[in-house]
């Protein structure tokens, strides 16, 4: 899943920066579900109305989760502040349960990239503090071996927080 | 005390009544208390924290999490006024949770939650405990005597089976009497150790049921004085309460076991008292009439 463009073959967490065309344009979308806000959307509004279990969150556009996506937000203490509803379903998590909680209950690096884990960290911290480098790296669920995801690690707000989707 | 109904709470956080149900449910939080008429009833305080939480957050989950720290942040202040021997400060932190909160939720999420914390770091020997648990004695009951009148045609008599102020049972106890007395309920506390008289006392008090409190007095002397109470009040439900340790000798079926929590306790002590007045209804008919009497020695069955 990892693929041929890991840059850094010291770190085995591919650091890589993305630069597409519509980089820069922000784009809303949900925390729980992931869809994007419709048009009309009440600017003061923060909750989902498709859902009305998630908080409407910014990007880059190139950073955007799919809709209905499993990605998660965390802060710069790699501290868990959301899960989408498709990664409580592929990490058998609930985010009531993991809010507030360290990254590692959750996502560790793969197997083959345990060494990773601090440049993990670091990609999570630099994209927590507001960094516009989008990242990548391969990881898996904490109790589970032997599952490799690749995660797009970029920064989100409101308050500047980590973004990371997970590949499926 | 503010409260805010179900449209009120969620338009000050800018979401729809159905939305703050589906919270209650996945989070929990806020969380409502029921009206009378069972209306959902929010507390101004928790919406507000919430309303504030949201603006920064990034899922409602760290929101929630994020008001509850505020709000869990009066339990530390009344905890650190306690243990510092400060009456007045410990009395200001208190009427800050009773700022965010019901009467029955501050006690319930702050006055018991700080005693049960205090007594596990400096035990129930320690100076901090005997301060703390004579400053929430006093709240409680100047709290009770606050109280509304009893509007409800319910009364009942509480046999105090602690040891004294300082037994950890008893606040619970003075917080069930307290929401007893709050819902409505006439409530007359006594020690059990007081028999003599007490056949006047509860036939001037006409309960409709008899609570034991509390696990100090071994079952023999809170037997006698059970006994007494029924003497003079005839046949009558009896429930127990916080009474550990005696709780797997009572076996009669005319004895209830309410929960430990005040307000569940509470809630408890309603439905039981509810069906014992359908049950007298049914045996005041006359058809039932037979059986009511042959029941009459029904005392034979209670445990003590
Ligand atoms: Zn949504």
């Amino acid at each position: 899943m990892d693929g041929g463009r890991r840059r850094d073959r010291q770190s085995a967490l591919t650091l890589v920066a993305e630069q597409r065309p519509d980089e820069g344009r922000a784009l809303a979308f949900c925390g729980h579900c992931g869809r994007r806000p419709q048009r009309g959307f009440r600017a003061h509004a923060r909750v989902c109305e498709s859902c009305g279990l998630g908080l409407i969150l910014r990007c880059s556009a190139q950073d955007a989760p799919p809709v209905d996506g499993a990605f998660l937000v965390l802060d710069a203490r790699l501290r868990v502040c959301a899960v989408s509803r498709r990664a409580e379903q592929l990490l058998a998590v609930s985010e009531t349960d993991v809010v507030d909680r360290h990254l590692s209950a959750l996502l560790v690096p793969a197997e083959a990239q345990a060494a990773s884990g601090e440049s993990l960290a670091v990609a999570i911290v630099q994209a927590a503090g507001g960094d516009r480098v989008t990242r990548t790296a391969v990881v898996r669920p904490a109790n589970t071996f032997g599952v490799r995801i690749n995660a797009r690690i970029a920064s989100c707000g409101p308050r500047p927080a980590a973004l990371i989707v997970l590949e499926l | 005390m503010r409260y805010l109904k179900t449209s009120e709470a969620a338009a000050l956080l800018n979401v729809s009544p159905n939305t703050l149900r589906a919270w209650e449910r996945r989070f929990g939080f806020p969380k409502p208390q029921r009206s009378p008429g069972k209306h959902r009833l929010f507390t101004h305080g928790e919406v507000a924290a919430l309303r504030d939480a949201l603006q920064e957050g990034l899922s409602i989950s760290s929101a929630v999490s994020r008001a509850r720290e505020g709000l869990a942040a009066d339990t530390s202040s009344l905890i650190g006024a306690l243990v510092s021997y400060e009456r007045e400060r410990a009395d200001a932190a208190i009427e800050a949770a009773l700022a965010l909160r019901s009467v029955d939720r501050s006690v319930e999420e702050v006055l018991l939650p700080t005693l049960d914390e205090i007594a596990r770091r400096y035990t129930l020997e320690s100076a901090p405990w005997a301060f703390a648990a004579h400053w929430a004695a006093d709240w409680l009951r100047r709290a009770t005597r606050l109280a509304p009148p009893p509007v409800r045609p319910v009364s009942i008599v509480v046999g105090d089976a602690s040891r004294d102020e300082l037994d950890p049972d008893a606040p619970h106890i003075r917080a069930f009497e307290l929401f007893c007395v709050r819902a409505g309920i006439k409530v007359l506390s006594l020690s059990a150790r007081g028999v003599a008289g007490i056949g006047d006392a509860v036939a001037l008090h006409r309960p409709n049921l008899i609570v034991v409190a509390g696990g100090y007095l071994p079952d023999d002397a809170v037997a006698r004085w059970a006994y007494a109470t029924r003497l003079a009040a005839g046949a009558m439900p009896i429930a127990v309460y916080r009474r550990t340790g005696q709780r797997t000798r009572v076996r009669s079926t005319g004895t209830s076991v309410l929960p430990p929590g005040a307000g569940e306790a509470r809630q408890r002590l309603l439905e039981l008292i509810d069906a014992s007045q359908l049950a007298r209804t049914l045996t005041d008919s006359p058809a039932a009439a037979g059986e009511a009497d042959s029941d009459r020695p029904g005392m034979r069955s209670a445990s003590f």
